[in-house]
C-alpha cells in the first residue's frame, strides 16, 4: 500500500469536482492510500506573475507541511505539480531565497523543509500501481474506441526539472489508456496548449488554441480524448460549447475525460462514482459503445 | 561622434536580469525559434518571444509594458524547450510581469480577482455550484465531498500573501 498526501489545489476542489471524485473513488481501489491534505490551499502558480516571490513561499509552505507529515505529494493538476518541483529547484539552488522565504515561514510558526516527493497522477498509475495491475482489473475493456491522450504543457514542460512525462511524450499516459484496452495514437501538436492561462488575457485568443487541438484529434481518427490536468479540462470539456460557439464550428464536439474516469469505467466503477455527470462533453457516445447509461 | 545608448533604462534592465536568473536574456542572439514554437504566436501573430526578449535588452521596457502584451504569454513553456541559448522567454515575460506590477500596472481584471481570492480564502475562486448534464445543480456538499478549510488562518501567513499580493485589488 502507498500512501500520498491528497493535493488538490485550487481548481480542482472550487469547481473540477469530477476530478477529485474519480480520484477518491478509484485511487483507494487500485491499492493508494490517500491522506486528506486541506491545509494546502492554492500552490501560488497563477500569481506567478504577479510576484515570483510571493509564488515561491506559498510553494514553500506546501512543500514544508507535507514534510512536516512524512508524507510524499500526489499533485492532481499539472500546474500544482509543476509549481511544486520547480519551487524544490529554485530552493535548492538559490541559498539568498531560501533563507528569505525561511524567514517568511517561521513568522508563521513553519519551518522551511523542502525534503518531500512530489508525484502526479500519471506516475502514480504508471509508476506505484503499474500497467499490468491495472490490466489485470479492467472488466470492462474500452476496445475499439481510440483515445487521444492529452498531457498538457505542464505535464512535458519545463524539462530542466523532473517531469511525469520525462520523455517529452505522453508515453506512460497511452500505456495506461492501452492497459484499458483502448487505441492510442499520434496526432500534431499532441504536446500543445490548451490555452487556459490565455483566459485572462482574451478568451477568444484561448479559444482558438483548443479549437486548434480538437480538430487535430478528430482529423486523426479520434473518438474521445483525456487529460489529467484541470486546466486542461476546463477548455476542452467545460467550455467546448462556448468554443463551439464562438468558432461557429459545430464539428468541435468530442468527449473528454479525466484519465482517473477511464480507469474508474474499465475497471467496473458507475459513472456517478467517477462525476461523469459534471462532464459537459458528449461523454455518452463513449458511455454507449461500453454498454453503460450514464445515470445507472 | 558616440551612438546613444541612453534608451537603455540600465536600472530596469538590471531588475529583470535577476528576476530571470539563472536564464540569461543577454545571450539571445534572436534566432526566433522561441517565436516559431511560441503558443500564443500562433493565434496572435503580433505576439513574438524573440522580439520582447531583444526589446528588453534594449531597455525599451515601458514601450512593451505600455502594450499590454506580456500578458498574452500561454506559458506553455515551448519557447525555453527550444532557446538553444537558455534564455528561456518565458521567464523572461514573467520577470516582466513582476515588473510591471511594481510599476503600478494593472494585471487583467481575471488576474485581481485570483489575487483578492488567494488572499482572502487561500484559492483562486471560491468553491462554486456546477451544473450537471441533467441541469442539476451540484455544489462539494451535495456530492459528498468533504468542506473546504481556510488553509490559511494564521495571522502572519495573511500578511505576507497581503504583502505579495494586495497591491494589485487593492
Amino acid at each position: 500500500m502507498s500512501k500520498f498526501l491528497l493535493f488538490l489545489g485550487c481548481t480542482i476542489p472550487t469547481k473540477q469536482y469530477a476530478y477529485e471524485i474519480s480520484v477518491r473513488n478509484v485511487l483507494p481501489r487500485l491499492g493508494i492510500e490517500l491522506v486528506d491534505f486541506p491545509e494546502a490551499g492554492c500552490c501560488g502558480f497563477p500569481l506567478k506573475g504577479i510576484n515570483k516571490k510571493g509564488w515561491v513561499y506559498m510553494s514553500a509552505r506546501i512543500l514544508s507541511l507535507a514534510a512536516k507529515k512524512g508524507l510524499p505529494i500526489l499533485a492532481l493538476c499539472n500546474g500544482c505539480d509543476t509549481s511544486l518541483r520547480k519551487v524544490k529547484d529554485m530552493l535548492k539552488h538559490d541559498e539568498v531565497l531560501k533563507d528569505e522565504i525561511a524567514e517568511l515561514l517561521s513568522r508563521e510558526g513553519v519551518k522551511l523543509n523542502f525534503n518531500v516527493d512530489v508525484y502526479h497522477t500519471i506516475e502514480v498509475l504508471h509508476d506505484f500501481i503499474g500497467v499490468e495491475k491495472i490490466k489485470n482489473l479492467v472488466v470492462r475493456p474500452l476496445k475499439g474506441i481510440k483515445i487521444a491522450s492529452y498531457p498538457g504543457c505542464h505535464m512535458l514542460r519545463p524539462s530542466d526539472i523532473p517531469r511525469p512525462e520525462p520523455s517529452g511524450e505522453p508515453k506512460k499516459f497511452d500505456a495506461i489508456l492501452s492497459a484499458l484496452g483502448a487505441e492510442v495514437g499520434y496526432y500534431p501538436d499532441k504536446g500543445g496548449c490548451c490555452g487556459a492561462t490565455m483566459l485572462p488575457y482574451s478568451p477568444k485568443h484561448a479559444f482558438r488554441l483548443t479549437a486548434a487541438k480538437i480538430r487535430n484529434m478528430k482529423d486523426f481518427g479520434f473518438q474521445a480524448t483525456t487529460t489529467s490536468c484541470p486546466y486542461c479540462m476546463e477548455m476542452l470539456d467545460s467550455k467546448q460549447e462556448a468554443i463551439r460557439a464562438e468558432l461557429g464550428d459545430d464539428t468541435l464536439s468530442i468527449p473528454v475525460f479525466y484519465i482517473t474516469q477511464l480507469v474508474g469505467l474499465a475497471i467496473g466503477l458507475k459513472p456517478k462514482e467517477l462525476g461523469l455527470n459534471l462532464n459537459l462533453s458528449p461523454v455518452e457516445e463513449v458511455l454507449e459503445r461500453l454498454g453503460v447509461s450514464l445515470y445507472e | 561622434m558616440s551612438l546613444d545608448v541612453k534608451l537603455i533604462d540600465k536600472k530596469v534592465l538590471k531588475d529583470v536580469i535577476e528576476l530571470v536568473k539563472p536564464h540569461t536574456p543577454q545571450y539571445c542572439y534572436q534566432c526566433a525559434k522561441c517565436t516559431s514554437a511560441c503558443s500564443t504566436s500562433k493565434v496572435l501573430p503580433e505576439y513574438k518571444p524573440h522580439l520582447i526578449v531583444a526589446l528588453t535588452r534594449l531597455g525599451l521596457i515601458k514601450e512593451l509594458l505600455n502594450s499590454g502584451i506580456i500578458w498574452a504569454c500561454s506559458e506553455c513553456w515551448k519557447c525555453a524547450e527550444y532557446c538553444p541559448q537558455d534564455v528561456a522567454p518565458v521567464e523572461v515575460v514573467i520577470a516582466l510581469k513582476n515588473l510591471a506590477i511594481s510599476m503600478g500596472y494593472k494585471p487583467p481584471e481575471d488576474l485581481r480577482v485570483m489575487a483578492k481570492n488567494v488572499v482572502e480564502l487561500g484559492y483562486i475562486s471560491p468553491p462554486i455550484e456546477v451544473l450537471s448534464k441533467e441541469f442539476e445543480m451540484y455544489s462539494r456538499a451535495t456530492l459528498g465531498l468533504p468542506q473546504l478549510i481556510k488553509p490559511y488562518i494564521n495571522v502572519e501567513a495573511v500578511n505576507n500573501l497581503k504583502k505579495f499580493f494586495g497591491g494589485v485589488y487593492e
